[in-house]
């Protein structure tokens, strides 16, 4: 169990990579957030936190996937680490353990 | 269809402030995410967008960090440079020898010649107040008779001092040997022995103040206020005074006992770049060399010597001064019923010579000075400025020439990534490498030849090792050095493409041979156009010594002091003549070499002196012997003789009768202030530097004189000195004798060519060293180049002759060239320096020949070394590696 507490929006950038497996970079991830979670963010926001993500080793990158509309420019690709995933599975478990705690808090099926 | 792009400003910005690393996919990004947004919106909100991209990612953690991580390993690169360049430098030693060889030898020629320049250049510029100033010249605009002179009548510095307030002083100098000006024998009152001196020069108080002559004794604003007195200078001062202070003591010169000179002060000795040389003053104040001298306009002896008030202009003045023309030149002209009036109206003006370009700038003025000459000095300059573009020559030459060497190393680092700049940095590092040994080395050569130079320059030069601009001033030149030489094998080699390189095709070296053969060419022409300068200044100097000078110079000896014989004067002369070897002596003053007396006087004829044009000569006064001795020859009349009337006869020289228009001129009577009769006429004979025509002159008899020329006619010179010496010491037992020769004191007169034939030759030398260690260098390596081509000729029977040929036929062709391009640099400059001498001896068409045919002789033989190793080799050995 790590120390470190994500922040709120490395933890939806994290998920973001988690979700989107193999094909995780940039643009994409900006797209997907505006899809899935309708909410705005600029591409700058997300390249940032993913290169603090990585420093903090829950991702790696590597690169690859150069397109013509991109100028001929390779993609970076990001893929979760085995301590990224560690690290979602305890907020997710932390999570769930407080929400239960709440006692009106009750899911309405 | 047009594809839109986005902002290229922005995207400038963007890789401009981006981290390395992260630029290519941040970039990718934003160029997926305009073409989107072009479909999704429209194109000029898309790049609108993209703008604001690029804004919001101008963010920590995106920003390239400030202190640049990579310049921290630049150190380690230059070591590897350095490591490298000595490899290369210690693996082939030869070619390393021939470039740093080269460019030591141009280094030191350089230095030395700077040197010399930089003396040259300081002559009178330690004045405090130099640009205030001046000497005063007489200029003759008469553009067919072109002349300046130094000299005006006695009573130039009143006038200089009544009419203009802006000169602030005025002094006078008179340098040229005339009366007690020149030598003199000098001695304390109380000492018995008189001393030959020289360095004597007369001088108004006032002259010490303009020329800031520091006084050790005595006061500066006074010393040479009180009449028939006299400064003498430190050194002097210690040799006969040693340890006092002299003033207050008195002075005889040459035995004049009667006109005793008291010592009014000391002054230190002038510096070895200063245009004066003198020990002696003697004071102008109330002195008048014979009665009415000092208000007569007559007579031209006066050198004047002016301090200008501040913020006076030269120029205006210059014009101001016309007034005194006006007002004394021509009133006085007109009063002694000159002719020369209206010429002196026209054509007379005056010019304040800066004290500064006194040394240098005086050509064609006639002072007694030693002078330089500003266009030697700049010439120096220019040889050396070419000697050391030959050495870089050499080196650019050679290191492209053998570029293949370094090829593999080059396509290497190339391929493991090195950029063009890294390699450029690379060579000019080694250049730069050897700029800094050949510096070395070239410093060690100057100070090694510097005596020598001195020797041969004439002066005392130092390294300036002490002052402080030194060490840096070395290391901006170490620089400037290596890159000059060192920029264009840099790109040349930087080049390269690796895939060329390491195919192993390219063996890069015959290619651009073009500018590898100008450079040889131009190398060989300065070479040879520096032989023929030589040669020509050699010439002009046998020329100078061995031409007809209408007397006969070999086998005279000038005694000197012989008028402190007194009356024992003509006893002496005939115990010398009883001597075996002595064929006849003479006395006088006046010889026909400088140092001895000249007196300038005005003559005309007898009754006509207001209607002719009257004629300035030299009036020397000679014995009867004079004309025998000097082996002068007598083209018309006769010599002097004991006949009475011979006292008011006179010799005049052929040029001296033309210029009085006489077709007859035995029998008629001329005048200066005597009458005179002719008696004869004699054959011109050069009396001053030969530069200059000869002047008309005439002789007239004189019995006193301290110069006694014997002309002897010896194999064993030593012996008949000695029967002199004794002859002399029966009748002066307190005075060594002092006797010169005259063809010594001649040649000495032309020290100054004599000075440059040697200097040029010493850099024609120099300039061939370079030259031929660059076609050394070039040959050997041409002739590995063709290593290969040559053992497959021998293979199918290539003839020794035949391989030789080859390899020097390219090289002859090139000197060919050279030779044919400086015939005419070499037929200019001759000309023009030779343009100075009003005798000279011919250009002949000899001397390019055998220039000519030194340089080729001599690259022949550079050549052939190399040749004939590759003509003999076996061919086996240039074919084994392949």
């Amino acid at each position: 169990m790590s120390k470190t507490y994500l922040g709120e929006f490395e933890e939806l950038i994290l998920t973001m990579v988690l979700v989107l497996k193999d094909e995780a970079y940039g643009n994409v991830i900006v797209k997907a957030i505006k899809d899935h979670q309708h909410r705005e963010v600029n591409l700058s926001a997300v390249h940032v936190t993913l290169y603090r993500l990585e420093d903090k080793g829950y991702v790696k990158s590597n690169m690859g996937g150069a397109t013509n509309e991109r100028g001929g420019r390779r993609k970076r690709y990001f893929q979760v680490t085995n301590a990224g995933l560690s690290v979602i599975q305890t907020i997710k478990e932390s999570r769930t353990k407080l929400w239960d705690l709440i006692p009106q808090l009750q899911f309405n099926s | 269809m047009k594809n839109a792009r986005p902002s290229k400003l922005f995207t400038a910005f963007l890789e401009l402030y981006c981290r390395r690393s992260l630029f290519e996919s941040i970039i990718g990004d934003l160029e997926e995410q305009f073409e989107e947004d072009v479909n999704t919106f429209s194109v000029t909100k898309a790049k609108r967008r993209y703008i604001w991209n690029v804004i919001r990612f101008f963010r920590p953690g995106i920003i390239k960090p400030i202190i640049k991580t990579q310049k921290l390993n630049q150190y380690d690169m230059f070591k590897n440079y350095f490591k490298i360049a000595w490899r290369s430098l210690t693996k082939y030693k030869m070619y390393s020898a021939i470039k740093i060889g080269g460019f030591s030898i141009g280094i030191a020629a350089f230095l030395l010649i700077l040197l010399f320049v930089k003396d040259e250049l300081s002559y009178d510029k330690h004045y405090d107040q130099g640009d205030r100033i001046f000497r005063v010249i007489n200029v003759h605009n008469d553009p067919s008779n072109f002349g300046r002179g130094s000299n005006f009548p006695a009573q130039i510095g009143q006038a200089l001092r009544d009419n203009f307030p802006e000169l602030e002083k005025v002094g006078r100098l008179i340098s040229s040997d005339w009366f007690n000006a020149g030598n003199n024998q000098f001695r304390a009152e109380d000492n018995l022995q008189s001393n030959y001196e020289e360095g004597f020069a007369y001088a108004d108080q006032d002259l010490l103040e303009i020329l800031e002559i520091e006084m050790v004794y005595g006061d500066q604003k006074s010393a040479l206020s009180k009449p028939n007195s006299m400064v003498i200078s430190k050194r002097k001062a210690d040799k006969y005074f040693p340890d006092q202070d002299p003033v207050g003591q008195t002075i005889i010169l040459n035995e004049e006992e009667s006109e005793p000179i008291l010592i009014g002060g000391v002054m230190e000795n002038f510096p070895t770049n200063s245009h004066l040389q003198f020990d002696f003053f003697i004071t102008l104040t109330g002195e008048e060399f014979w009665p009415g001298e000092q208000t007569n306009w007559c007579c031209w002896n006066y050198s004047p010597y002016i301090r200008i008030t501040q913020g006076s202009n030269p120029k205006e003045l210059e014009e101001k001064l016309l007034l005194i023309k006006d007002n004394y030149i021509v009133k006085n002209a007109i009063e002694s019923g000159s002719s020369n009036v209206d010429n002196i109206k026209k054509y007379f003006s005056f010019y304040l010579q800066p004290v500064a370009n006194i040394y240098l700038e005086s050509e064609g003025i006639g002072d007694d000075f030693s002078h330089g000459d500003i266009k030697l000095v700049w010439l120096f300059v220019a040889i050396a400025i070419f000697i050391l573009l030959l050495a870089c020559i050499n080196f650019i030459n050679l290191s492209t020439a053998k570029s293949s060497n370094r090829a593999k190393e080059i396509g290497l680092r190339k391929v493991i990534g090195s950029f063009r700049s890294n390699l450029i940095q690379q060579f000019l590092t080694e250049s730069i490498l050897y700029s800094a040994i050949s510096v070395t080395l070239g410093i060690g050569l100057a100070i090694l030849f510097l005596p020598y130079f001195n020797e041969v320059s004439d002066k005392s030069l130092v390294l300036p090792f002490a002052v402080w601009w030194v060490g840096p001033s070395l290391i901006v030149f170490i620089l400037i050095i290596g890159l000059i030489a060192g920029v264009y094998p840099a790109f040349y080699l930087s080049a390269f493409k690796p895939i060329d390189v390491l195919r192993g095709s390219k063996s890069k070296g015959s290619k651009s041979s073009k500018l590898r053969n100008v450079m040889v060419v131009f190398q060989f022409t300065t070479s040879i156009v520096l032989i023929v300068g030589a040669m020509m200044v050699y010439r002009q100097m046998e020329y100078i010594l061995n031409k007809d000078l209408g007397f006969d110079k070999d086998q005279v000896i000038m005694l000197q002091g012989a008028n402190t014989l007194g009356n024992k004067l003509s006893t002496f002369k005939n115990e010398l003549l009883k001597l075996p070897e002595v064929q006849s002596a003479a006395l006088s003053n006046y010889l026909p070499v400088e140092g001895t007396k000249r007196d300038g006087n005005t003559f005309y004829k007898e009754g006509r002196d207001k209607i002719d044009k009257d004629v300035s000569a030299q009036c020397w006064k000679v014995d009867k012997d004079y004309v025998k001795t000097m082996g002068m020859k007598i083209l018309e009349g006769r010599g002097f003789s004991d006949r009475a009337s011979d006292s008011s006869a006179i010799i005049i020289n052929q040029t001296m009768a033309k210029k009085l228009n006489l077709e007859n001129p035995i029998g008629e009577r001329i005048k200066n202030w005597e009458s005179w009769n002719i008696i004869g006429v004699v054959e011109d004979f050069h009396f001053s530097t030969i530069k200059y025509n000869i002047r008309p002159l005439s002789l007239v008899l004189g019995n006193e004189g301290s110069i006694i020329a014997i002309k002897v006619d010896t194999k064993d010179m030593a012996a008949s000195l000695t029967s002199i010496t004794q002859t002399w010491d029966v009748f002066m037992p307190n005075q060594p004798v002092r006797y010169s020769f005259l063809d010594e004191a001649y040649a000495r007169m032309y020290e100054d060519v004599q000075r440059t034939a040697n200097l040029f030759t010493i850099f024609a030398f120099l300039a061939i060293i370079v030259a031929c260690l660059g076609l050394f260098g070039l040959s050997a390596f041409l002739t590995e180049q063709r290593s290969k081509e040559i053992s497959i000729r021998k293979v199918l029977g290539a003839s020794f002759q035949v391989i030789f040929q080859m390899l020097t036929f390219d090289f002859l062709k090139m000197i060919v060239i050279s030779i044919i391009l400086a015939i005419p640099i070499g037929w200019y400059l001759m000309t023009s320096w030779l343009a100075d001498f009003e005798y000279r001896t011919d250009i002949s068409w000899d001397v390019f020949a055998i220039a000519g045919i030194i340089v080729v002789l001599i690259a022949l033989f550079t050549v052939s070394f190399e040749s004939i190793k590759a003509s003999i080799v076996n061919p086996v050995k240039g074919l084994k590696s392949d």
